[in-house]
């Protein structure tokens, strides 16, 4: 049932590569998504009707629909209206949409969150829109974000697993490509399993700790 | 005796042998939220140098009076002048005006909305950076000699949650001097306040009153109402009742809901 030493200092290269792109996908999609869910839902709170529809749309579909949909919907489907994408960069997109979709959400509750006043203060100050913004409601809105963000992020992580149907290189992948060659798919997966822990678990303490420390400004 | 008279007998500013101009006029000013009406026509004019006070029962329109002034609500009808900017509430407002408006109008909340996540020096130096467009060491420099008027610039670097009510209701007097305003707006600013840190809030806005400052102050602090301010204004449902040197409307009010209000006060 276990993998052997022997086995495992021969998967252990293929499985760290394929851990290195989870990890590279991963970065890139939050990278790339949680600036792109500021965006929607600023969008979505916006006053004009325009830009809070197209928002809304956005947050809509990236939530809705599954990730595994929108993975193969990008890496498959897109390629039928002349758009044809590596599975690497389908992936960035289709997990940079969820993010965003998802991020959006976290972080138009934390700016929702922050007490009416603030924003009267930043207004009556004399502070335009954009100032009021930057210096008051998102400097609070995100510490409050702070820790369901970093939440989402390891379900991404974890999410990047989904890649090995639009044939990326990951560590799912990986493992079941060992598998396929030794017939030795549950020790295969048990190693992978055991890298994906190894990230998420440490992450996952992060992420109580940061909980317990956001939201007490006089920490100094 | 004039409002002008107790001006002068206060010894505020008065330009001799010229007519003075009221640094605030509201012509009709009214505001509605849907069929509700929260002002109701208000004409109002406050001289340069005056302490209006601001007092009447709850839900009587005074907070909504302030922030139409400074358009933290837009009023609906009617037009708010402050010195040379003059905006009518049938139009919407520009960005500009609104901007110059609210440099020249400094507004203290009930509950001090101090930003939590800056320290009191950043609190007061933040708008004269990004308003003012000063350098942040003038105006660091600035905020400074404000945090030491209000007796609090040893709590410079710390962060507002370490502080006082009191002390943080005179961190947010210094935020809103720090912008130079002709005028200072109070909306119950000790209201939130037991009423021994009530006492150094009003110690700090005694001082700026004598400086000669222009303050709007709604309050529920009668012995302010009587000893600081010059004029006294009492509002119910939306409506001036009764506006007059603050020494004959405390003492001596003439309307019978003026009265039915200030026995119900001292009753207490």
């Amino acid at each position: 049932m276990l993998p052997s030493l022997e086995e495992l200092s021969a998967w252990l290269p293929d499985l760290l590569s394929g851990l290195s792109i989870s990890l590279q996908v991963t970065a890139l999609s939050l990278l790339i998504g949680i600036p792109f869910g500021l965006l929607l839902a600023l969008g979505v709170l916006a006053k004009s009707r325009l830009t809070k529809i197209v928002a809304l749309f956005l947050v809509e579909v990236g939530r809705g629909a599954p990730a595994l949909v929108l993975l193969q919907f990008i890496y498959f489907g897109l390629p039928t209206t002349g758009l044809t994408l590596g599975s690497f960069t389908a992936a960035v997109i289709a997990l940079a949409w969820n993010t965003g979709a998802y991020t959006s959400e976290i972080i138009r509750a934390s700016l929702q969150s922050i007490p009416h006043g603030q924003r009267e203060a930043a207004v009556a100050i004399g502070l335009n829109r954009l100032d009021a913004l930057r210096y008051v409601l998102l400097p609070q809105g995100l510490r409050v974000a702070l820790p369901a963000l970093l939440a989402f992020s390891i379900l991404i992580f974890q999410g990047t697993s989904l890649c090995f149907t639009i044939a990326l290189p990951e560590l799912v992948s990986r493992a079941y490509e060992i598998g396929s060659n030794t017939f030795r798919y549950f020790p295969a997966l048990l190693a992978a399993g055991v890298l994906y822990a190894s990230i998420s678990i440490p992450a996952a303490l992060l992420v109580s700790h940061v909980e317990k420390r956001a939201g007490s400004y006089a920490q100094r | 005796m004039t409002e002008d008279d107790a001006l002068a007998a206060k010894g505020a500013p008065s330009e001799k042998g010229q007519a003075r101009k009221p640094l605030i006029k509201l012509d009709k000013l009214s505001k509605h939220y849907g069929n509700h009406t929260v002002l109701d026509g208000i004409d109002l004019e406050v001289m340069p140098g005056e302490v209006l006070a601001i007092i009447g029962p709850s839900g009587s329109g005074k907070s909504t009076l302030l922030r139409c002034i400074n358009y933290l609500e837009p009023p609906d009808g009617g037009h708010v002048t402050i010195g040379d900017i003059s905006l009518n509430a049938a139009a919407p407002a520009g960005r500009s005006e609104l901007s110059t408006l609210r440099r020249s109008v400094g507004m203290v909340f009930q509950s001090f909305n101090l930003f939590p996540h800056m320290t009191v020096l950043r609190n007061v130096s933040l708008a004269q950076e990004r308003v003012l467009g000063r350098s942040r060491k003038n105006a660091d420099e600035r905020s400074m000699q404000l945090l030491s008027r209000v007796g609090l610039a040893d709590k410079a670097e710390q962060f507002p949650g370490r502080c006082s009510g009191g002390q943080q209701q005179r961190i947010a007097i210094a935020r809103a001097l720090a912008l130079d305003p002709d005028v200072m707006l109070f909306d119950e600013p000790t209201s939130a306040l037991d009423p021994e840190l009530g006492l150094e809030v009003l110690a700090v806005m005694r001082e700026l009153a004598e400086t000669g400052m222009t303050m709007i102050v709604v309050t529920h602090e009668m012995s302010f109402a009587e000893n600081v301010s010059d004029t006294v204004m009492i509002m119910a449902d939306g409506k001036i009742i009764e506006k007059g040197p603050s020494a004959d409307v405390m003492r001596n009010p003439q309307q019978e809901r003026t009265k039915r209000f200030l026995r119900a006060v001292h009753d207490r």
